[in-house]
Formats: C-alpha cells, sequence, structure tokens
C-alpha cells in the first residue's frame, strides 16, 4: 500500500511540475519532486535508495524535456547532504527545519541550473529562487497532509 | 525500500560518485544523440498521459460549475465576437476569388491550400531560457519536426521533438528559438531571436540608425522555408538607441499570448511550388 502510495505521489508530483497553468504558475511553483523526496527520505520507515532517487531525476528529466542528468544528479546530491545531516534535522524545531528545507530546494535548483547553464539552455534570473523559498513555506502544509495520508493508508493489523 | 543496484556496504560517498558520472555520460550522451529526445518524449508519455486526464477532469468540472448566468454572458460575447468577424470572413471570400482570378491571369496552378489540425497542450516547461510545451499529437497524427504550430493571433513556434502520441514545441520565445521576418509593409529581411523571456523577443544586429520604430508589424518572409510567408509574428515595442552596445536593442511583443496556450494549431503547409524549367 505504501508503495503504491510513493509511486502514485512521484507520478502527480511529476503531472503538477507540467500542468499547463500559465507563466505565473511556472514561475512560482516549488519542486513537487523534490519536496516529496525530502518527505520520504525525513519520515520514511526505511532509507531511500540513491538509484531510485536518481531514476525518479531521470524520468522527471524526460518530462520537462530538458538536458537529461539535470534533477537526476541535484535529487540525489541533495538526498545525501540530506542523510549526512539528517539525526540532527529531526531534532530541529519546526521553523529551523524549515530553512533547512530552504536551502536543500536551493541546493538542488541552483544545481539544476549550473547542469541545464552547462548544456545552454537556461539564463540567470532571480525568479529562479522564488520555487525554493515557496516549497520551504509550504514544507509544514506538506508534512501534515502526507502525515494524514500515510496514516490513512497504514496497514491495520487485527 | 531495497538497494537497487547498488549494495549498501558501499560508502554512501561512492554511491553518489558512481551516479555524478553516470549523470555525466547520460547528458554527453543525450547532447550527441539528438533522436534520444524522441526516446525520452516517449518515456514520458504515461506522465503526460495522466496530466491529461488532469486537464479534462479539471474542464468537465468546471463546466459543470460554471453558472447560467457566466454562460450567458460568454453567449453575448461570443455572439458579439461573431458579428464582428462576419465582415472579415466576407473579405476573405472575396480576396480569396480575386486571388483565383489573378492566379489565372498569371497563368499559374492554383496550389492546395495547406491544412491544420487542432492539438491540445498537456504539458509545459517555462524557465527563464527554455519555454516549452507538449502537445497531445504525435508522429501517428503526421507530426514532424521543423512543423509551424500556430495559435490564435499568429506564429507560436514550431515542433522540436516527435514522439508516436505526443511531440514538443519550442516557443518563439525560446532561447534557441529563431524565425526569419520582414516589416509588414517592407522586405526587409530581419530575423526574430527569443530570450528566454516569455513576453518579448529581440531583433539582433540591427544598426543604430535603423529605421524600424515602435508600432512595426512583423511578418514572416518564407525566407528558409519554414514558415510560410506572411503570418503574424509580432509587434515592435522598444527600439532603445544606447551608445555603449554596438547594435540597436529592439524588443519585440509577440502576436500570440505564448504563456496563455491551452489548443494550438499544427500547420501542414502546402507543397511549395516546383519551379518551372523551360528547355
Amino acid at each position: 500500500m505504501i508503495a503504491i502510495a510513493f509511486i502514485l505521489g512521484f507520478f502527480l508530483a511529476l503531472t503538477a511540475e507540467t500542468i499547463p497553468c500559465g507563466p505565473f504558475y511556472a514561475l512560482l511553483h516549488p519542486d513537487f519532486v523534490a519536496l516529496l523526496l525530502l518527505y520520504w527520505a525525513i519520515s520514511g520507515s526505511s532509507e531511500l535508495s540513491f538509484t531510485i532517487v536518481w531514476l525518479i531525476g531521470l524520468l522527471q528529466d524526460m518530462v520537462l524535456g530538458d538536458v537529461l542528468g539535470a534533477q537526476a544528479i541535484a535529487g540525489v546530491i541533495m538526498i545525501y547532504l540530506l542523510y549526512t545531516s539528517l539525526g540532527r534535522v529531526r531534532s530541529l524545531p519546526s521553523w529551523e527545519q524549515l530553512f533547512f528545507i530552504f536551502l536543500l530546494l536551493l541546493t538542488h535548483r541552483l544545481l539544476v541550473w549550473l547542469w541545464q547553464a552547462w548544456a545552454g539552455t537556461i539564463t540567470w534570473h532571480f525568479s529562479l529562487l522564488l520555487g525554493p523559498l515557496i516549497g520551504a513555506l509550504l514544507w509544514p502544509l506538506f508534512t501534515l497532509a502526507f502525515d494524514y495520508l500515510r496514516h490513512a493508508l497504514r496497514p491495520r493489523h487485527i | 525500500m531495497p538497494a537497487l543496484f547498488f549494495p549498501r556496504r558501499y560508502p554512501p560517498l561512492l554511491r553518489v560518485a558512481v551516479l555524478i558520472v553516470l549523470s555525466v555520460f547520460v547528458s554527453v550522451f543525450s547532447e550527441k544523440h539528438p533522436n534520444i529526445e524522441s526516446v525520452s518524449l516517449t518515456m514520458a508519455y504515461p506522465v503526460q498521459w495522466i496530466s491529461m486526464q488532469e486537464i479534462s477532469f479539471w474542464q468537465q468540472a468546471n463546466n459543470y460549475l460554471q453558472s447560467r448566468a457566466a454562460l450567458a454572458s460568454e453567449n453575448v460575447r461570443l455572439r458579439a465576437e461573431l458579428i464582428r468577424a462576419q465582415p472579415k470572413l466576407l473579405e476573405a471570400d472575396i480576396l480569396r476569388n480575386e486571388n483565383r482570378q489573378l492566379l489565372a491571369l498569371l497563368d499559374s496552378i492554383p496550389q492546395p491550400p495547406g491544412k491544420v489540425a487542432v492539438a491540445q497542450v498537456i504539458a509545459q516547461n517555462f524557465s527563464p531560457g527554455s519555454q516549452l510545451l507538449v502537445v497531445n499529437m504525435g508522429a501517428r497524427a503526421g507530426i514532424f519536426v521543423g512543423q509551424p504550430v500556430l495559435a490564435t493571433g499568429g506564429v507560436a513556434g514550431q515542433v522540436v521533438s516527435v514522439s508516436p502520441m505526443s511531440s514538443e514545441v519550442a516557443l518563439l520565445s525560446d532561447l534557441d528559438s529563431s524565425i526569419p521576418v520582414q516589416p509588414a509593409d517592407s522586405d526587409t529581411p530581419l530575423l526574430v531571436d527569443g530570450r528566454g523571456d516569455i513576453d518579448s523577443l529581440a531583433v539582433p544586429f540591427q544598426p543604430r540608425n535603423t529605421s524600424l520604430k515602435v508600432g512595426d508589424r512583423l511578418v514572416t518572409s518564407g525566407l528558409g522555408g519554414r514558415y510560410p510567408p506572411g503570418l503574424n509574428v509580432g509587434t515592435i515595442s522598444a527600439v532603445i538607441h544606447n551608445g555603449d552596445q554596438p547594435f540597436a536593442q529592439i524588443a519585440v511583443r509577440p502576436a500570440v499570448r505564448l504563456g496563455q496556450l491551452s489548443t494550438v494549431l499544427m500547420l501542414w503547409d502546402r507543397p511549395s511550388p516546383q519551379p518551372v524549367v523551360t528547355p
């Protein structure tokens, strides 16, 4: 059940990244796939496999139609950075955790930007910083909703 | 979660390093082989299919929930639009007849008109630099790479990669996009380049004493053979003569509202006329 929720969640996050809702949405929407990765890495019961993170990123690159490997490597490095300090993050008060999430999302966005700039498909614009900021602000809401969903979907042993 | 491919006994840093090397390899490989794009578009189709269902669900819900008053006001607006369009249709009929007579006078063979199909936008990827759409028609519907894509108002862009069920369109504002144009009232050949900004294009390499001015309308010139001539591209919105720059900086406002597209027109142009060789 949890596995199905995991896969379905990523499919929905991928569609949320590309759904045609105009330029304003494209400017402001957070990176839903990265948020979901962070959620599973922090709250999941077992460690995320780097290979799965990489494959999800590669699928995201294919869906976005950008240079392959950008989201894949950004996701892997973000999750690696998270795991090196996971114990501390879990014990942080929530607003400090929010700041940490912002830094991770920012790292992710900048790594994707670097990769795409290397391929020559992107220019710099300050609006690139808005996505991580909004993602971090949505983080508490996001964890609440997913904790509730996971609670509702948990296997019941009678 | 099981560890795929990598046993957990390797240190995490080593696993990350291997994946970094793999990413570099994949991206270099995809840059060297452009037809990998159609493969990745095919791989992305399941996600796009879900996205399509979401869009159609949303539209149906919207239709269902729209109030009577909103529908009535939309009806009034559409009727007014129809009345305004009526004289233009008449004018188009007259012009078509006149054109046929002129072609007959010139002894030239009347050409079959181009074909147009309506495609729905199922995904967008707007970042500062790349402005891409994915539409729900692909190679099975006869879409090909380089096909012109139109929308209400004029040219929207062109197809850059095709998979069996979907295809990717680069808008005019994409950083890699460039389109041959001319002013509507002269035949100076110009280019309009995308700058990665959704509502502003640029005309490159014009001297500082250029005769182009704000308000000039630009249409496709047909040079290069990709776009048929005479389609609206945009209007010049600013001409900056800056003493520091070697060229004038000319901004163009696109004729199509590129950010708001939900349906586009795929154009199959008429076959280009064969040059007549007389012995």
